[in-house]
């Protein structure tokens, strides 16, 4: 069996290593256009900000992929795939395949800004070769724009703080980081961000940039005012690659579409997994984007199990994120932005934590964890078993612990079944 | 493996666990440096939960197919292959807490990165060996005392 991952990621390495345990003898070729073996994306805003050395961005030790006998090509960019031949083509090279898995990820959406575009000192920051560009430009005297307040454009503009003179983050939204926090806790956290020395214009974007040759000197927003800029980061957000899928004739709606349990595409030896596909959430059964690691990762892994004909599927599907900002913790699960009567809420806040749990009849369906995250685990597996609150002992609003269940499940969990 | 095995039965919740775990995992190894005057601060991997009445020590599992390494975004978390103990890579953590996010049992811990248990390398573990009442074991899974 002749096994080809496109993209090498969260979801694409999950795919390889779950191929490997179940098919010991094909051939598995993971090939990603990046020029870097597989390693942590979510780690190069801690680059930039050099928390974090590069040799210690891998995801795997060198030898892993020796042991795994799994080939990684890099500086490849796949161009078209031809399923009646079964091949990949990546420019004049061609690589056949059994069996397919997209792994293609995300790449940035840029909304169209007067004299923007090409400029050299305009830059996205969503892989280490962009952040290296950006760690060129970011010095003691950089003034960083950064358009886009959501995961990646905050994640920038913490990092560039550290560096830069000054960052400012233009937002179209009213709040910060809207995908991951309500109304409530995002002024919280802003007001967190602004202590740190980032200054924010919310509800505003940037019209057109003036520029002094191929370099921006400031950029202009709509509300009239006027920024010097060094160093303009575009994080306004992201959208699925789907175009190899789409030209391929696979189904596509935004992500690739794909059978949500066993990840396999329209075409029944092509899979895809992570931020590329549309997911379906368990907890309103919506279909998402759900770009987030520990779902491409579930996904990769099903998507790795099934092209060998193993069993695993992804299971129960729902969106988890943890991060933090200069020390502030943020964890959220589940629906937190859920509309509708049916949906209930329960809030516990003081000036620096806030807990926002989110149920749905007797299920808790959701969580936004603020400086309060302390065994969000045990609510996250509430969420994801779909755990009756009755089963649950004790104030639910107070930190989690296994004397929420009843002694016989607490053993369990703790021993796993063994006599002590 | 071997793992530690907590007894609810015997458990006073004395929390002297807390105690040596927090002090073995410090730079000093002694428990008032531990407590005191380091910084950072080393932190307990096991915590007692309960009350005087009802308590429990609660660390690693150390799952056969752990959520949190599943989870983990930088690489930072592995299950050894050989001794099957979970653990961080404290070079590579960046303190982003999934693998809290994510642990079904409660027992990542948080300071400037993810902490949680090593189980002491392998060797007895501090907890177990100063547990006073013996409600703290350290067995191989699936065996007997």
């Amino acid at each position: 069996m002749n096994y080809i991952i496109i993209g090498a990621s969260a979801a694409g390495l999950a795919a390889a290593q779950e191929i490997r345990k179940t098919d010991k003898s094909g051939t598995v070729t993971l090939i990603t256009e990046e020029s870097y073996m597989p390693y942590s994306r979510p780690s190069i805003s801690y680059f930039l900000k050099g928390k974090v050395k590069e040799s210690d961005m891998f995801l795997r030790k060198p030898n892993f992929y020796k042991e795994n006998k799994i080939d990684v090509v890099t500086d490849t960019k796949v161009t078209s795939i031809d399923t009646e031949k079964k091949i990949v083509k990546a420019g004049r090279k061609s690589y056949p395949y059994d069996k397919l898995c997209l792994c293609t990820g995300s790449v940035p959406f840029i909304p169209p800004m007067e004299n923007v575009k090409g400029k050299s000192n305009a830059l996205t920051f969503l892989d280490l070769r962009a952040t290296k560009a950006v760690k060129k430009l970011a010095n003691d005297k950089t003034r960083a724009v950064v358009i886009g307040a959501g995961l990646i454009g905050m994640k920038a503009a913490e990092g560039l703080v550290k560096v830069c003179r000054s960052v400012d983050v233009v937002e179209l939204a009213p709040r910060v980081l809207p995908s991951i926090l309500d109304s409530n806790s995002s002024k919280l956290v802003k007001k967190h961000l602004e202590d740190n020395k980032i200054n924010f214009h919310l509800e505003n974007t940037v019209v057109k940039a003036e520029s002094k040759g191929d370099k921006i000197t400031s950029v202009l927003l709509k509300s009239g005012k006027k920024l010097p800029c060094d160093l303009l980061i575009l994080a306004v957000g992201v959208r699925p690659q789907s175009e190899l899928a789409e030209k391929a004739g696979l189904e596509v709606n935004r992500g690739i579409i794909t059978d949500t349990q066993t990840m396999q595409t329209s075409n029944k030896d092509i899979y895809a997994a992570g931020d590329c596909t549309v997911s379906v959430d368990m907890l309103d059964h919506s279909k998402k984007i759900i770009a987030l690691w520990p779902n491409a990762v579930q996904q990769g892994t099903a998507a790795g199990s099934q092209m060998a004909g193993g069993e695993i599927t992804t299971g129960n599907t729902y969106s988890v994120n943890a991060i933090d900002f200069f020390g502030l913790r943020i964890c959220t699960c589940g629906l937190i932005n859920a509309q509708g009567d049916q949906y209930k809420d329960k809030i516990k806040k003081d000036s620096d934590s806030y807990k926002r749990l989110i149920f749905e009849g007797d299920r808790l369906v959701g969580f936004v964890l603020i400086n309060s995250s302390q065994n969000a685990g045990i609510y996250t597996s509430l969420i994801s078993n779909k755990v009756p609150l009755n089963f649950i002992q004790g104030d639910i609003m107070d930190t989690p612990s296994l004397f929420m269940f009843d002694k016989d499940i607490r053993k369990f969990k703790l021993t796993g079944g063994m006599q002590v | 493996m071997k793992k530690v095995f907590a007894r609810e039965e015997l458990c006073v919740n004395c929390r002297l666990c807390e105690v040596y775990c927090k002090t073995n995992h410090s730079k000093s190894k002694d428990i008032i440096k531990a407590y005191k005057t380091e910084n950072p601060a080393p932190v307990s991997r096991i915590s007692v939960y309960g009350d005087k009445m009802l308590s429990v020590a609660v660390n690693c599992r150390h799952c056969d197919d752990p959520a949190c390494v599943r989870a983990c975004i930088t690489g930072a978390m592995t299950k050894d292959k050989k001794t099957g103990i979970v653990s961080v890579n404290e070079n590579k953590c960046i303190g982003c807490m999934t693998c809290l996010a994510v642990c079904p049992v409660g027992c990542i811990k948080t300071g400037n990165i993810a902490f949680k248990c090593d189980l002491c390398g392998g060797e007895e573990p501090a907890c177990v060996k100063n547990c006073p009442n013996r409600a703290l074991l350290w067995l191989e899974t699936g065996g007997s005392e």
